[in-house]
């Protein structure tokens, strides 16, 4: 009996205001359905079944009088004017409104890439020899002797020594380091030894030899290529050392790693790189004075920085860009108070809670120099061990490097010193200087210029590999969670990030190349870190009945119910119809 | 109707009599109590982000600066009020004016009641004639019922535009049953213009004045007659639109007026349902409720339309209140409206059966929803739960109001095909 009868679709009730009224309202406008469906009626029998009206005048189980068929197919139309809208508007808003919206990635590809199949990184070098004092067929034949010798001590495809022979028109000039792609420039002058000076000011090395070492045109090998090549490799070895360590903490694929990197050597790298900041186009530097007690109070820093530390600055602009500010701090209390400073201390001293140090100003990250004026010293363990020894007091230095953060310089100066002139600050600045260098992640070896050319093509390497295994992890992600939603942007932002990869590899150990690297990383961690990707992270099946439910459960029973016995009842009618047709036919 | 023949006259004095008291009451309360329109204005259950007079004069002072009125997302109204109240004397010197126009649409509505009274259409469609119909109230008392109804009141000195749509719309049926279906296209054309959701009221008011076209020139075929009238309120809306480029010098207004209502973006509380319910929402679910929500509000016109067919009038009553209960930005504008629909229902009120109950939750919704807004919002003590507690018991007072009047509508039909059931009660077997 508690089958409804599908006229109730037509009230306009709210389906929440409970059953007694459109109940009722059915047992009046529908006297009967077909008869299998007849539910509900209007009875005058009082008798049993607990109504309060008593008319036990009328004969009990009176029969109303059947549905006329006009009403029926009212019904009918009503039932089907709420599945209309529900067909015909509800299912394709449902549809569109609740699908994820799931981007096309180009997943093989994103893995190719993070895998390191897509592109094996090489860095062609060009070098250039420059042997004005020999002849044409001398200087060939020497520079494929090198360039023999090189190819049979270089162990790693990846970082490939290409020689070759700088025009003799160019030699007058002074070879520009910029200009092009030339990483280094030998240039061959005669000479009493066999010697080789690295130019500190340019990217040349000055190789002198004795005459008697030109190798002939028939020989096959020579002393004089094989030095070179030496010398040559080693400027080369700590670069090539790096590289090699990137790539074997990148998960590239084993043929692509280089052997022969030892584990300690790997140690030290793997210290260095986690010692230097992530790399960042622009940098913040903060300069704070520090004092302990009220003075002093003012310092040179402007003319200071001008002095010692502009044409570092200078010479890593394109790298880099630099923002500077200063502060002065007085009575600033350590975190350590000791007198003697302990390599435990260190790592306390800076404080943190009450040294006016913001983490970043603006989108750049920054890097501290903290000069601190005070009388504390450090003393290293051999020190404190054999008891105070004047000579060895040179050995400590005044300052240390905070790894990815900057570094703190203690200054010892008489009480009454109210100013820090330009030349008290030029020891503590150029360290600065120096620590600003390893900071960045600038090679130790090697002359200046070749440091720069080597810093950049390491960046541009480590942006690479960190883009490339960025979007490895997102199309993992996508491939984990079948139900995160991948906004176009993401798409759009893998898109831009394979183009600028694959610019970058072809361009890789120059200028252009490191500009590439660094848009693909950074488009790689905006789609990486895309917001409306996070929002849907977990969304488990069970919650969207919670979602459903509620709602759409007390819409959906009477809609569905009435359906039902609108199509019971017209499969009644058809059997019928078909029964009748039949008996008509005998 | 004969009772009117004889003291026709004295009718006349009696209603302009009534129209004349309900303006001076008007008046009284505007000038009497200067504090009272802005305290009725800032009022949630009348003034909707959609509806509210201090909005539209944001809009206007926009308007009148030459800066597009909506600019800065305060003003959701029509933008063919501005001229309107452009025209007016400034409000802030002159505010009678104001007053006299809003007291002057009370008034046209209140007629327009008063001749769908008059003109016995609830009582007896051209379909269908109801065995009770002598026992209905007389035009007077249906335009004394809605302007001294203290909702019409309220809404009147709080001065909402939502006053504009419930005219339009009663003027829409009265043209559609005094035969002239034209005219209630246009008027409708004009409710949809400055609400939009009266659109819906489109099929019931096409079969009534279908129902009711002079003989001399009707339209035997209903889908050449629904054409042509769906083609008026097309191109009254296309003219409307098209002044309205024309006065704001961009298509902006669309999202900013009918764009909120359908996407619900400002969610301050009203007494409707759907501010709570969007408030909760999981962001992803949004997009899908707001349809959910409207499609249930759209489904019951083709329903009722069919089901009703004899009586579209009451199909049109029935639609006002479903609207009431579940429009985006409802307030006690549109239940004055519905309340002075159902009371053209006065023969059927003996049928109905939980007249108490309704009564009784409308005044008790009506004095606790403001004491717990009031909770809520200053005194702190109590949370938006109170509030939306109170806007559920409305609805579910204003839902029963609407099943007991169908329930009576179709037992007043179903009792002329069988005149044997006559006073009997009703049960399920």
């Amino acid at each position: 009996m508690s089958a409804r009868p599908p006229i109730d679709n037509d009230t306009a009730a709210d389906s929440s205001t409970g059953p007694t009224v459109t109940q009722d309202e059915n047992a009046v406008t529908v006297d009967v359905t077909t008869p299998a469906t007849a539910t509900a009626t209007v009875t005058g029998t009082g008798t049993g079944t607990g109504t309060e009206t008593g008319m036990g005048d009328s004969p009990p189980k009176k029969q109303p009088p059947p549905e006329k068929a006009s009403d029926a197919r009212r019904r009918t139309w009503v039932i089907l004017s709420f599945w209309l809208v529900v067909v015909c508007l509800g299912l394709p808003i449902w549809w569109k409104t609740t699908t994820i919206y799931r981007a096309d990635l180009p997943l093989d590809e994103m893995l190719e890439w993070a895998d390191g199949k897509a592109c094996r990184p090489v860095f062609p070098l060009r070098i250039a020899i420059q042997a004005d004092s020999l002849h044409e067929q001398e200087a060939q034949n020497l520079l494929r002797l090198t360039q023999h010798a090189l190819d049979d001590l270089n162990d790693f495809s990846g970082h490939h020594l290409r020689l070759q022979l700088s025009p003799p028109s160019a030699t007058d000039d002074k070879p520009n380091p910029n200009g092009d792609d030339t990483a280094l420039t030998i240039r061959l002058v005669p000479g009493e030894a066999t010697t080789a000076t690295l130019d500190p000011y340019a990217p040349i090395l000055d190789i002198s030899y004795p005459p008697n070492t030109i190798p002939s045109a028939t020989s096959s090998s020579s002393s004089l290529a094989a030095y070179v090549a030496n010398q040559l490799r080693s400027t080369f070895a700590e670069e090539q050392a790096i590289i090699s360590y990137l790539l074997s903490t990148n998960s590239m694929p084993s043929e692509h790693r280089p052997q022969g990197l030892t584990p300690e050597a790997a140690e030290s790298l793997s210290k260095r790189t986690t010692r230097s900041l992530k790399y960042a186009p622009t940098y913040h530097l903060t300069f704070s004075l520090l004092t302990s007690g009220p003075l002093p109070s003012s310092w040179d820093i402007e003319a200071a920085i001008d002095e010692y530390m502009k044409p570092v600055l200078d010479v890593l602009s394109p790298i880099h860009n630099f923002t500077i500010d200063t502060q002065v701090q007085l009575y600033a209390t350590p975190g350590v108070q000791n007198q003697v400073l302990n390599k435990e201390d260190l790592s306390s001293f800076v404080n943190a809670a009450e040294w006016p140090l913001s983490p970043s100003i603006g989108g750049a990250p920054t890097v501290n120099f903290i000069l601190f004026i005070g009388n504390q010293t450090i003393g290293n363990a051999a020190q404190l061990a054999e008891g105070h020894d004047p000579d060895n007091e040179s050995t400590t230095s005044p300052s240390w490097l905070i790894p990815q953060w900057g570094t703190v310089y203690l200054l010892s100066l008489p009480h009454d010193t109210t100013h820090v002139s330009v030349s008290t600050l030029k020891q503590p600045l150029l360290t600065f200087t120096s620590h600003l260098l390893s900071l960045t992640g600038t090679p130790q070896s090697g002359s200046l210029p070749l440091r720069l050319s080597t810093l950049s093509r390491i960046r541009s390497a480590d942006l690479l590999l960190r883009a490339s295994s960025t979007l490895g992890s997102l199309a993992r992600l996508s491939l984990a969670l079948p139900s995160i939603s991948i906004p176009s942007s993401v798409a759009d932002g893998v898109s831009t990030t394979m183009a600028h990869l694959r610019l970058a590899c072809e361009t890789l150990g120059g200028a252009e190349g490191l500009e590439h690297a660094r848009i693909a990383e950074a488009e790689a961690e905006r789609a990486f870190f895309e917001k409306s990707m996070v929002g849907q992270l977990y969304f488990p099946d069970e919650h969207k009945i919670a979602v459903y439910l509620p709602l759409l459960g007390p819409v959906g029973v009477p809609l569905v119910m009435g359906l039902l016995n609108e199509i019971k009842a017209w499969r009644k009618r058809r059997r019928a119809r078909a029964e009748k047709g039949a008996e008509k036919k005998e | 109707m004969n009772g009117i023949n004889g003291g026709k006259a004295t009718t006349v004095g009696r209603t302009a009599g009534l129209y004349i008291g309900a303006a001076v009451l008007r008046l009284a309360l505007f000038t009497l109590f200067p504090g009272l329109p802005d305290l009725l204005t800032g009022r949630v259950e009348i003034s909707t982000p959609v509806t509210s007079f201090k909005r539209l004069q944001e809009g206007l002072f926009l308007y009148n600066h030459n800066v597009s009125p909506y600019d800065g997302g305060v003003y959701h109204q029509a933008p063919l009020l501005l001229p309107l109240f452009a025209l007016l004397p400034s409000f802030a010197a002159l505010p009678v004016f104001t007053y006299l126009l809003y007291i002057a649409i009370d008034l046209l509505s209140a007629h327009a009641l008063f001749q769908i009274a008059e003109s016995g259409e609830p009582g007896a469609s051209a379909l269908y004639t109801s065995p009770r119909r002598d026992k209905r109230w007389g035009g007077f008392v249906i335009a004394a019922l809605f302007l001294f109804n203290p909702f019409t009141i309220a809404t009147c000195i709080g001065r909402p535009t939502s006053v504009f749509t419930t005219c339009a719309i009663l003027h829409a049926v009265v043209k559609a049953i005094s035969g002239a279906p034209v005219g209630a296209m246009v008027a409708l054309a004009f409710a949809a213009y400055l609400s939009m959701y009266p659109l819906l009221l489109l099929p019931p008011l096409l079969l009534l004045s279908y129902d009711r076209q002079l003989p001399g020139r009707a339209t035997k075929s209903l889908a050449q007659f629904a054409a042509t009238n769906i083609g008026v309120v097309a191109s009254v809306l296309g003219m409307l639109f098209s002044m309205s480029f024309l006065i704001t010098g961009s298509w902006e207004f669309l999202p900013s007026t009918y764009g909120v209502q359908l996407t619900l973006s400002d969610l301050a509380p009203n007494v409707g349902l759907w501010w709570y319910f969007f408030v909760e929402m999981f962001d992803s679910f949004r997009s899908f409720f707001l349809a959910v929500f409207w499609l249930h509000l759209s489904a019951y016109v083709g329903a009722l339309t069919v089901r009703i067919r004899r009586q579209p009038l009451v199909v049109l009553t029935l639609l006002l209140g479903i609207f009431a209960i579940f429009k985006p930005y409802p307030s006690i504008s549109d239940m004055s409206l519905f309340l002075a629909a159902v009371s053209l229902y006065r023969h059927v009120f003996p049928l109905m059966r939980y007249t108490f109950l309704v009564a009784s939750i409308i005044m008790y919704t009506t004095f606790l929803g403001p004491a717990f807004y009031h909770l809520w919002i200053y005194a702190g003590s109590g949370n938006a739960n109170f509030f939306y507690a109170i806007t559920l018991v409305w609805g579910l007072g204003l839902s029963l109001l609407v099943c007991d009047l169908t329930f009576a509508v179709l037992r007043d039909e179903w009792e002329v095909e069988r005149p044997e059931m006559v006073g009997k009660e009703i049960r399920q077997i």
